[in-house]
This record gives C-alpha cells, sequence and structure tokens, in this order.
C-alpha cells in the first residue's frame, strides 16, 4: 500500500475567537481538504470557563480531530498524544470504509475481535509509516504571554517525536494574529525545529484572537489544497511555497 | 486527560459477546492513559479486564501483547498472559475489552517503600531480564516507570503491566512519561531502542533510591542528567552502581543483557567483600548484612531460574 500523507492543524489557544469567520467554520472547511483540526486548550488554574470549552470541542468535532484541556506544563505529551491518537483515528476511519466497501455495512463491529486485532496492528504500522505534516498554530493574544514558554518547549518536544518516526514529517509553527495577516508563519515547513529558536520574541501581542481566519489561513500552508477563490482573495495572501521537497530552511524570527 | 470520550464504566457483571464468557467485576484496580482496569471474577478464577475509551487503542495493546507472547518460548513470561478480546454493550454501545491473568502484587514504588532501598539493585536486574526477553522479540516496552511495574506478592517476582506504550523496535515510542522518558531528559529521541528502555530503567533506579525530598530536587526545568549523577554521588545506595547507571543515561548499553550483567558483577562483589568483612570480625552492621545476604540469596535463586528458562 503507499503511504499516505495525514495532514493536521493543532490549535494551541486559552479562550474564545473574537474576530472573523467562526473557527467551528473553518475547522469543517479545514476536513472537507484532507486536514484533521486538534485543539489544545491551555489553561492556568480552573478549567476553561464553559464557552471556550465548547468552542474548543466543537472545532475539534467539526475538524474530525480531537481536544483537551490541559496545564502549561502538560502541553508537550499532550501534543503528542494527541496528534497520535489523531492519526490512528484518521487511519481507522480509512481502512473502515474500505472494509465497509469489501465486506458490507458495519464491517469492523462485524468482524470477530480475533481479526479486529490483526486490523488494529495494520493500522498502528500505516500510522507510523506514513508522511505526516503538522502545522501548529500558537494563539498569541495577550492572555497567552505567560503560557509560551510551555508552547516553546512543546514544539522543541513535537519536533523531537516527528523526528523520531520512520514515517517522513514536517512541522511548521504560526502564530496568531499576525502583523499584516491573521497569521504569522513563525517557522516554515520544517523536519528539525531548532532548539534556539525563539517564539516570544516578535509576536503581536493583542487582544484580538482571529482563530477561524487562522484555521483558514493554515489551509493554504498545505500545498496540495488550492482555497475556493473568494476565501484565497481574503485570506491566501500567506500562501509559503513550500521548502523545495522538504529541505531545511533557516526560521523566520 | 480527556481526550473527549470518557472511559466506559463497567455493569457489576457482564457477558462478551462473541465468546460468551460472564464477567463479575469486584473493584477497579486502576487507570492508565488508554483506559481502566478492573479486577473481575470469570468462573471463579480472577482476572483482570481492561477497557478503554477508544476501541482501536485497546486492540493496539492486544496486538502488542499477543506479538510479545509469541515465540519459540512461551514459557518466559514477559507480559500477562491475555485471556479474552472481546466486546460489550455500554448503553447501546459497542465496547472493546480484554482480559488478561491476573497478577496480584504491589506497585513497585510502594514495595521499595516497604520493604526498603537493598531491595532495589535486585529488582531492577530482574526487570533487565524481563527486558532482555522483550527487546529479543523486537519490543521496546516504552512507558516503563514504578506505576508499570509489579512486585508479586506470592514469589516477589517482578512482572511489568500495562502494555499500552510497547512499541515495535525502530518505530516512535507510543507512549511515555515524561519523567521517565529520554527525550525528556535531553538525553536522545523517541525511537524505539533497548537503550531507550534502559535509559528510563536508570532514571528509575535513582528515584528509588531516593528520598521523596531528593528527588523533587531533581526535577528543576529544563531536565538534565547531571542532576541524576549528582543524586547518585550523594547516595550510598546508588554509589557502587554509578558506572552501569550512567553509561544507561549515555546510551552506550546495547542491549539489556550487558547492563544486567554488569549489576550482577557489582551486588555479588559488594556481597563478597561484605562477607569477607563479617568473618574478619565486625559484626556491626548485622541488620545491613542480613538484608544484603536475603538480596543475594534471591538473586542467585532468580538467576538459576532465568539460566534455567533460557
Amino acid at each position: 500500500m503507499k503511504e499516505a500523507t495525514l495532514r493536521q492543524i493543532l490549535v494551541v489557544t486559552d479562550g474564545c475567537s473574537n474576530s472573523g469567520i467562526s473557527p467551528v467554520a473553518a475547522a469543517t472547511l479545514a476536513r472537507e481538504q484532507g486536514i484533521t483540526v486538534n485543539v489544545i486548550g491551555v489553561v492556568e488554574k480552573g478549567d476553561m470557563g464553559e464557552q471556550g470549552e465548547k468552542e474548543i470541542r466543537e472545532i475539534a468535532e467539526a475538524g474530525g480531530g480531537l481536544f483537551d484541556i490541559v496545564y502549561p506544563q502538560q502541553l508537550a505529551q499532550t501534543v503528542q498524544m494527541l496528534t497520535r491518537k489523531a492519526m490512528t483515528r484518521t487511519i481507522h476511519q480509512v481502512v473502515s470504509k474500505e472494509l465497509k466497501e469489501i465486506l458490507g455495512d458495519s464491517a469492523m463491529e462485524g468482524l470477530v475481535p480475533e481479526k479486529r486485532v490483526q486490523v488494529a496492528g495494520m493500522v498502528d504500522e500505516l500510522g507510523e509509516r506514513s508522511r505526516l505534516d503538522v502545522v501548529m498554530l500558537v494563539d498569541s493574544s495577550g492572555s497567552m504571554k505567560p503560557k509560551l514558554a510551555a508552547v516553546q518547549q512543546a514544539i522543541h518536544d513535537f519536533s523531537i517525536s516527528l523526528r523520531s518516526r520512520s514515517g517522513q514529517s514536517r512541522m511548521a509553527v504560526c502564530s496568531f494574529p499576525g502583523k499584516q495577516n491573521h497569521l504569522d508563519v513563525r517557522i516554515p515547513w520544517t523536519e528539525e525545529v531548532d532548539q534556539a529558536h525563539q517564539l516570544t520574541s516578535g509576536l503581536t501581542m493583542s487582544g484580538i484572537t482571529p482563530t477561524g481566519p487562522a484555521i483558514i489561513e493554515a489551509i493554504a500552508l498545505f500545498e496540495h489544497v488550492k482555497l475556493p477563490t473568494g476565501l484565497r482573495d481574503r485570506y491566501g495572501h500567506n500562501e509559503l511555497e513550500d521548502g523545495d521537497q522538504g529541505s531545511l530552511r533557516d526560521h523566520v524570527f | 486527560m480527556s481526550f473527549n470520550r470518557a472511559i466506559p464504566k463497567l455493569p457489576p457483571q457482564f457477558r462478551g459477546k462473541w465468546n460468551q464468557k460472564t464477567y463479575h467485576v469486584l473493584r477497579e484496580l486502576g487507570r492508565g492513559a488508554n483506559g481502566a482496569v478492573y479486577l473481575v471474577s470469570q468462573d471463579g478464577v480472577r482476572r483482570a479486564v481492561k477497557i478503554g475509551a477508544e476501541g482501536m487503542d485497546i486492540l493496539m495493546e492486544v496486538h502488542a501483547l499477543k506479538s510479545v507472547q509469541q515465540g519459540r518460548d512461551a514459557r518466559v513470561t514477559v507480559a500477562p498472559l491475555l485471556c479474552d478480546v472481546d466486546d460489550l454493550y455500554i448503553d447501546g454501545r459497542s465496547c472493546t475489552f480484554y482480559a488478561m491473568e491476573y497478577l496480584d502484587g504491589e506497585q513497585l514504588d510502594q514495595f521499595v517503600q516497604r520493604t526498603g532501598t537493598d531491595w532495589v539493585p535486585v529488582l531492577i536486574i530482574q526487570l533487565l531480564a524481563r527486558l532482555v526477553v522483550l527487546h529479543q522479540r523486537g519490543w521496546v516496552f516504552g512507558d516503563l516507570k514504578p506505576e508499570n511495574v509489579i512486585v508479586t506478592r506470592a514469589d516477589s517476582q517482578v512482572r511489568l503491566i500495562d502494555f499500552g506504550g510497547v512499541t515495535k523496535h525502530g518505530c516512535a515510542v507510543r507512549q511515555f512519561t515524561e519523567e521517565y522518558d529520554r527525550a525528556a531528559w535531553h538525553a536522545g529521541d523517541r525511537r524505539a531502542e533497548p537503550a531507550y528502555d534502559l535509559f528510563s530503567l536508570a532514571v528509575m533506579t535513582v528515584r528509588l533510591a531516593s528520598s521523596p525530598e531528593v528527588w523533587k530536587s531533581s526535577r528543576t526545568e529544563p531536565r538534565q542528567t547531571s542532576l541524576l549523577c549528582d543524586i547518585i554521588r550523594n547516595n550510598d545506595s546508588l554509589y557502587p552502581f554509578r558506572v552501569p547507571l550512567i553509561k544507561a543515561f549515555h546510551g552506550q548499553y546495547a542491549g539489556a543483557e550487558e547492563m544486567k550483567s554488569d549489576m550482577l558483577a557489582i551486588v555479588q562483589g559488594r556481597t563478597t567483600a561484605v562477607q569477607q568483612k563479617k568473618a574478619s570480625g565486625s559484626g556491626s552492621s548485622g541488620i545491613w548484612i542480613g538484608g544484603l545476604f536475603v538480596a543475594s540469596m534471591l538473586l542467585l535463586a532468580g538467576t538459576l531460574y532465568y539460566a534455567w528458562m533460557m
């Protein structure tokens, strides 16, 4: 079987969006384009508030992904776990669909557990060997400032996890809101994040949280996607030419 | 951590959809990253049943458990024996569970707390023997930590539980705990290889032989293995094992066998030295020597046991 490419957007935020297109609609569009959207809510203490939690859940559901709400010190491990689980889920869905075509409805549930264990082994292996492209979308609105050190550590840690995979992996890191656009590309597509990279330098701190528009712009970073004309005019200007065949490039600070 | 779906709650009694085995739930044993484990009774036999939020995670664990148990020499038990894989309906939803051999015992750290740090090298050597077999079969344990190791009540044997992190050699470790994770300590990546497990094992050794206060003091950011070396230097029960521990931190062991024989040599050498000392008439540390003697006897028994098994 040809190794597929799994595409994910991982939103790291601490509150509700308050500008532009609904993030749930944006996540729906991403999913439509074959991109899974995962969301991690980072909280200092207590919880996110009902509204924030609801939005996070709805973005993940619409984006076919997973969500979690964690403290900054849990962030690094959560990023790895969430990404892996979402990958497994995506592959599982593809495999189930194929099985359904061969075996008819309720194919997976209809299999004896022994056979399903074999399918699980296959899903696991496919997950390990697939290509993986992840865009990390970091909310840099004012309230996130004290959490950015943890985010930065999580980025570096995630880079190690990706490097440890058998399949080819790339990641890009963006912060939103950006200076001119809805997001700024902080680290273009790379296979390895430099430890010296500083996320906090030159950040635009503001009260605006344009989560939806940022997701739309992030979709454009996956070069396989062509945005619909209307959206491209509004959001597509940040398009990032792929670092030729995934070769390493210097980070933009 | 939530990951959206809650772990389904087992009813007090249930029957598997496919294999029709009936289980009575006795109590919850614990929770891991992928699900909850319950003590159950099936036809009067005690078993452990694991159920998770995501059926696929449970099936992957079963896959690892089964692969580990395959092989020519099934007598060497590295994993709890798998007894059943089946589905049950909870609130109209089909959930996958598996049943395995129930290991009645104590969590590794609690055992050490109760019996004393004299036991640590013995337990670590036993664990290394388990890892030798696991690695030979092409798997790496991944999430090695005291919570995932049990010392059986009946015969003080070390057993690995929770196979959620078990990863095929060469793949990215599926599940880990930062405290014991090589990458979190900035000492390498997360590629599954024997050295990854040995690193976790060495951190675990330091943790088990240190007082909670000392251990806590090592947890400054960023994590650095030099902090662990400081602890070893200042700890009388760890100091004799500094060479194998530091080699494991630096990934200098190709396999668990090598580390095991280094550890063994130190334990045996130390015991002999102490006994000679005793024979020459300085019997002041009698209790300590007694502990060591018990430990060395057990170790000898363990070695013979494994020699016979191999």
